[in-house]
């Protein structure tokens, strides 16, 4: 199976590598959000998805509101800086009234109680969304990101790519730091560890939890942005299969680890971009692009057998 | 009312069961209350009273009541979150056409619609067992997931592999369900077939609730460690659940399946399994009522909103709409917003239809927050649930 890998040539591979750690960024950012809830609640944040599509929308009102396709130079910049910014604010207020609505309330009820609600709120938003204001209609983002990249032998990068990957781990590097070095890092690692015995350190858990949901949904909104201006179609639906794919990324890394989420993240969408190409490589296979999906919960299904700690082992993942 | 006048004629009935309330087992439900019988007469004696869009409003009740009590057995009973009922919903519609329908190329089996039945309840339990072994043994959080991720795979299948599903123009002149030489091909049919299956679900379902399995499924609930230390198997137990759970999908789908004639992905998106989640939720967990009650709103009310008639008995609020319109473009003029108009009035309930998973998603969070047995839940599940809010103060795992 080795051997007809080397008919597609070199350049193609570069591509396909490149694509995936491009997905691969937007799913490490959305898999923090959700490492780290489950980190500090033991709970599944199905509506981080729609938190992520909240961020692309607030980032898509403010581009549009600033001219939209007519932006050039310095005011795109500007523009893309406002965005991010606009979707971070966004994507946090909602994460923090659902939290205040759906989960707190639930905090100490049967398990499966808030991940209903969550559920719950995860069909409310993107049905909001999709029927009740856009009528099912997608929106576009306008394609204002310089177009071009440079080339390095058999890899080509383009700037928007660049730009998504640079970015994005630069998000990942000050969150690493403020769960590390601050305060507030502190308090939600403790609670991580005994919400208990961080109460009777005299940490203020409900702040720290509210704090996790801040940062979790900072790190969605921008990848919200993010993704609007790679693939540039948006609607209230978007977050789901990223949202699974990015849960998937979690549990792959290690679930309740920050630098697993990272790890996997990156790992999940260089397996399931590579995956189907691979797969195709297979004479008389040809797997359209849907079957990225596929790779992606089959590699979920095996993490799952073979290894539920995931790469990062965090605490014992509850068998049984 | 009805009870006093009927009950002479149940006396000797009553006087049985109520010797057999004496002792304690006793007590336990019997399978076959004469009212149950009653009831279900009740619900096919209608048939003739209605016409062909109300018969498929009750035929799809009937259709979701099926789904719902067998998901029941898995939420409600064992506590196991299943977000991809529709994949096993989709097997059963499946086996049926891949097998009957002369457009799917590999298979011709030329077998009887009853056979057929059969197949796509065993193929749905299958499924169901094959998708539970890997995931089960775990916990419960990551079963929603990998269902809801098998859900999307079972369509993305269905619609690449066209050599067996004929993709996205599905599969249709399926076999009709018949009876000696007579095929059933009317509405009012497919709803009696449907009661029937729905009462055959629920007599099931109600009879491994009060046996041995239903309160091995109650202990894993509850607590699972506990479960386990008493001796359970509780993977087993945890795959039968899924098991029958996953058959009673299947034999929906196997019933779905000659009913429209058509079957293809676009009928099997994450939007039925949220439906059937949301009925089965918002009716009341572990409850039959509750669930019989929760088809017959959630899925009822927005088929009634569009009728023609109710389209018609709302044209007549057309004065409404321009006194909302006028309030509505005033305050766009004043905010400066581009606010828009309602539609006609004619066109309201369509519209209402359309947001009715807007309505299930918050229907959800507020069943979940103020009252989570449901809105129609049993008693029992009630008092757990309130037991459950007493201990408020232990945190933790």
């Amino acid at each position: 199976m080795i051997a007809p890998l080397f008919l597609t040539g070199a350049e193609f591979w570069a591509d396909q590598t490149v694509n995936g750690l491009t997905t691969g960024s937007i799913y490490a950012l959305i898999a923090l959000g959700y490492t780290m809830v489950y980190g500090v609640l033991q709970l599944i944040n199905f509506a981080h998805g729609e938190v992520f599509m909240i961020g692309a929308f607030a980032g898509y009102g403010v581009l549009v509101g600033m001219g939209g396709d007519d932006l050039t130079g310095v005011m795109v910049a500007l523009a893309i800086v406002l965005a991010l910014l606009a979707a971070a604010v966004a994507s946090a207020a909602t994460s923090v009234t659902i939290e205040r609505i759906a989960y707190r309330p639930l905090r100490n009820a049967p398990r499966l109680a808030p991940l209903i609600s969550a559920i719950g709120v995860s069909v409310f938003l993107s049905h909001l969304v999709d029927d009740g204001f856009l009528g099912g209609q997608s929106k576009f983002y306008p394609l204002i990101f310089p177009n071009g990249g440079i080339s390095l032998g058999p890899l080509s990068v383009s700037y928007l790519q660049m730009f998504l990957m640079g970015s994005s781990l630069l998000m990942m590097a000050a969150l690493y730091w403020v769960v590390q070095r601050t305060g507030a890092g502190r308090a939600i690692r403790a609670v991580a560890e005994s919400r208990t015995n961080a109460s009777l350190m005299g940490i203020d858990v409900n702040r720290a939890i509210v704090i996790t949901f801040v940062l979790g949904a900072i790190m969605a909104g921008f990848a919200g942005v993010l993704y609007g201006l790679f693939l540039s179609s948006i609607r209230g639906s978007m977050g789901f299969i990223p949202g699974v794919k990015a849960f998937t990324a979690a549990v792959l890394g290690g679930i309740g680890s920050i630098p697993g989420a990272v790890v996997g993240g990156y790992g999940l969408g260089l397996a399931e971009t590579l995956g189907r190409e691979v797969l195709n490589e297979i004479p008389g296979v040809n797997l359209p692009n849907e079957w990225k999906d596929v790779v992606a919960f089959s590699v979920l299904v095996l993490i799952l057998i073979f290894r539920p700690t995931g790469i990062f082992k965090q605490k014992e993942t509850k068998r049984a | 009312m009805l009870k006093r006048v009927l009950a002479p004629a149940f006396a000797p009935v009553h006087a049985r069961l109520a010797a057999a309330r004496a002792d304690t087992w006793g007590r336990l439900p019997g399978p076959l209350h004469p009212i149950v019988w009653f009831g279900l007469a009740l619900l096919v004696l209608v048939v003739p009273w209605f016409d062909d869009t109300w018969m498929r409003m009750f035929f799809l009740v009937g259709l979701y009541a099926t789904l719902g009590l067998g998901l029941n057995v898995v939420v409600g009973m064992a506590g196991l979150l299943d977000l991809g009922f529709v994949a096993f919903f989709a097997v059963g519609a499946y086996t049926v056409a891949i097998f009957g329908s002369p457009v799917s190329p590999h298979i011709d089996a030329e077998l009887n619609y009853w056979w057929l039945v059969a197949i796509a309840v065993g193929f749905g339990a299958l499924a169901g067992i094959l998708l539970g072994l890997p995931v089960l043994p775990l916990r419960g959080d990551y079963l929603a997931i990998v269902t809801l991720g098998f859900g999307e795979i079972i369509r993305i299948a269905a619609l690449n592999m066209s050599d067996w599903t004929n993709g996205s123009s599905g599969l249709f002149e399926l076999p009709r369900p018949g009876v000696g030489y007579r095929s059933i091909d009317d509405v009012q049919s497919f709803y009696v077939l449907v009661v029937i299956a729905a009462f055959l679900v629920w007599f099931v379902t109600s009879r491994l609730r009060d046996s041995r399995v239903g309160r091995a499924w109650e202990a894993i609930r509850e607590d699972e460690d506990v479960a386990q230390g008493m001796g359970l198997n509780t993977t087993k137990y945890k795959l039968m659940a899924f098991a029958t759970g996953a058959s009673c999908a299947a034999l929906g789908g196997a019933i779905y399946a000659p009913f429209i004639d058509f079957v293809a992905p676009q009928s099997f998106t994450l939007l039925v399994s949220i439906n059937v989640l949301a009925l089965v939720i918002i009716g009341g967990m572990g409850s039959t009522q509750g669930v019989v009650a929760g088809a017959l709103i959630l899925i009822g009310a927005p088929e009634l909103l569009q009728f023609s008639e109710t389209a018609d008995f709302l044209a007549n609020f057309g004065w409404l709409r321009s006194v909302i319109n006028t309030l509505i473009d005033g305050l766009s003029a004043v905010t400066r917003l581009d606010l828009s108009t309602l539609p006609p009035a004619k066109e309201w309930g369509e519209r209402l239809a359309l947001y009715r998973f807007i309505v299930f998603g918050l229907l959800l969070v507020l069943v979940m927050v103020l009252r989570p047995a449901g809105l129609f839940g049993s008693r029992r599940r009630s008092i757990i649930f309130a037991e459950d809010e007493d201990k408020s103060d232990e945190v933790g795992a």
